[in-house]
């Protein structure tokens, strides 16, 4: 299946899926030395989101998102892509400075069609998310 | 590139004034396609965090960049020499990066205002000035309280702003986005006896109802609500969310009525909060385990004069068991060093630094503190508590002032859980 998507970064990505119903911030709820994420008592706890393509609703939280996620990248500890409902202008950014492949908008409900562990693949240059089902 | 570019813009985009304004001019038009940005924008001024940019990306920037005709103000920063002073073992790297990068803001004619309350000092943008900035706190604030012109974005992005004095022309920067879509009740909550905890507890929990970035209007503040308290709830905002305009019904000045704020429609959604609410964020905001408390942190946002005078006056002839820190700007330390504020609190044991204490405390981060580090901390902030126990990953006391303050002379905290009955 093909869902149609909005560009935030171009680039190409798959992996498996990890689906979280929530926003996120590069700052505080990922370790940038692990990729994984490090909130106490968050549901995603201790899951490493390294290589994988990530799943959630929209970014949150302080303006250092983007320099957390540069260092992220530097240790090689960013998500292959990023999959939103609807992006906002740090979170955005983060990704289009990291060069991370990541579109928002689905024409369709990621949240349904999408589980953890499914593999899912990212065509970010013509805003394309593909999935192994029909 | 769908955005349109004057020749100047162009020109930056070519190379022809170096590689740092073209790698920052580059990023900027990304970010203003993937948001259908008509063009880049001229900012009145701009901020930036240089100790939060990591270097790679700051030397990248900065290269061939002489002075920038507008003015630049820094985030709150580091002062490694001064934490070595208070006996943490600060890295010889973390010494050195700073001093690198102080160079070239002072070659850039930056000034170093060191803070994320620069309207406490007197630098207040006017109503309806675009200005690009780095740190949501400043952000949402300028948005927010003087109606100044300001996009959510993140410190890199802000740094590439400052770089070429452009910001894409987007979100909030159009008056059409400006409007508020949600609204925000207040149910049955006495109000008289709340302190600056209180308000930040409330501004949390409206960030977390809030997807995304609407701008949230609050209705039923007094309408003498002191401006320490309204800037305490908003700030809080975008730490739980990310919320960058907040109108305060009868007190900000895009927000007369409830009816102009929404410009004359029905609010997309409301959010009622009550004794409930408040009291589920109030223990979300306490992580710890038992009692005992290292590190005590005041000033986020960055204090005022009043605010650290209240607290000298607390310590007063007394010693401290805990460390403590305030976040404030220069300005405000020496305003509170004349009051003889300053000299109290260091005489019980405590510090005034121009730190962001919540994201780079340097007590309570293990890159900093090493085997220093202290593991739980006491704090009237709720930005601040969210911080410290995410990203320093340490357990966390939030009450009030009070509280806080009884916790560094004890080292334990004996803060009652409010009742929200």
């Amino acid at each position: 299946m093909e869902i149609k998507a909005h560009v935030i970064s171009c680039g190409e990505a798959s992996g498996e899926a990890v689906v979280y119903r929530g926003p996120f911030s590069f700052l505080g709820d990922l370790d940038p030395m692990t990729g994984t994420v490090s909130v106490p008592r968050h549901p995603l706890q201790g899951i490493s989101l390294v290589g994988k393509v990530f799943v959630f609703t929209t970014g949150k939280g302080s303006s250092g998102g983007d320099a957390a996620a540069w260092r992220a990248k530097q240790n090689g500890k960013m998500p292959a892509g990023i999959i939103c409902l609807e992006s906002e202008p740090i979170l955005s950014g983060a990704l289009i400075v990291t060069e991370t492949p990541a579109v928002d908008q689905p024409e369709k409900d990621v949240f349904e069609l999408i589980k953890t562990g499914d593999y899912v693949r990212i065509d970010a240059n013509r805003g394309i998310i593909e999935l192994a089902i029909d | 590139m769908s955005m349109i570019l004057n020749d100047e813009e162009k020109g930056m985009l070519a190379g022809d004034y170096g590689a740092g304004k073209q790698k920052a001019i580059e990023l900027l038009i990304r970010l203003g396609n993937s948001f259908g940005a008509e063009k880049l924008s001229p900012v009145s001024y701009a901020h930036v965090s240089y100790d939060s940019c990591p270097e790679d990306f700051w030397d990248l920037l900065t290269t061939d960049v002489q002075q920038t005709p507008h003015t630049v103000t820094t985030h709150p920063s580091f002062q490694p020499e001064l934490w070595r002073k208070w006996g943490l073992p600060v890295k010889d790297e973390t010494v050195g990066e700073h001093r690198r990068k102080v160079k070239t803001i002072e070659q850039l004619g930056w000034i170093r205002t060191e803070t994320c309350a620069e309207y406490l000092i007197g630098i207040i943008p006017q109503l309806g000035d675009i200005v690009s900035m780095a740190g949501s706190c400043m952000q949402v604030a300028n948005n927010s309280l003087f109606g100044a012109k300001v996009e959510r974005m993140g410190t890199l992005v802000s740094m590439a702003a400052a770089i070429c004095g452009r910001t894409p022309l987007m979100g909030l920067l159009l008056p059409e986005n400006r409007y508020a879509s949600y609204l925000v009740e207040l149910n049955d909550l006495n109000m008289s006896q709340w302190s600056i905890c209180h308000y930040q507890c409330l501004g949390y929990y409206i960030g977390s109802q809030v997807p995304g970035f609407k701008p949230v209007a609050v209705a039923g503040l007094p309408y003498d609500l002191p401006f320490d308290f309204a800037r305490a709830l908003i700030i809080s905002m975008p730490t739980s969310g990310a919320i960058t305009l907040a109108h305060l019904v009868g007190i900000t000045p895009e927000a007369h009525t409830i009816e102009s704020t929404f410009g004359h429609k029905k609010p997309e959604q409301v959010i009622r909060v009550g004794k409930n609410e408040m009291g589920t964020t109030w223990e979300k905001l306490n992580t710890w385990h038992n009692d005992i408390v290292e590190n005590v942190t005041f000033g986020c946002p960055h204090a005022n004069v009043e605010d650290i005078g209240r607290i000298a006056a607390r310590l007063e002839g007394k010693k401290i068991k805990t460390s403590l820190i305030i976040g404030a700007s220069s300005f405000i330390a020496t305003a509170a060093r004349n009051r003889g504020y300053t000299d109290t609190i260091e005489k019980a044991g405590g510090h005034i630094a121009s730190v962001c204490p919540a994201i780079w405390n340097p007590f309570t981060r293990r890159d900093i503190a090493g085997e220093k580090q202290a593991k739980s901390v006491a704090t009237n902030s709720a930005r601040a508590a969210h911080y410290l126990a995410t990203v320093s990953g340490v357990s966390v006391f939030f009450g009030t002032e009070e509280d806080c303050v009884n916790a560094a002379l004890t080292g334990r905290w004996k803060g009652v859980m409010q009742k929200w009955k």
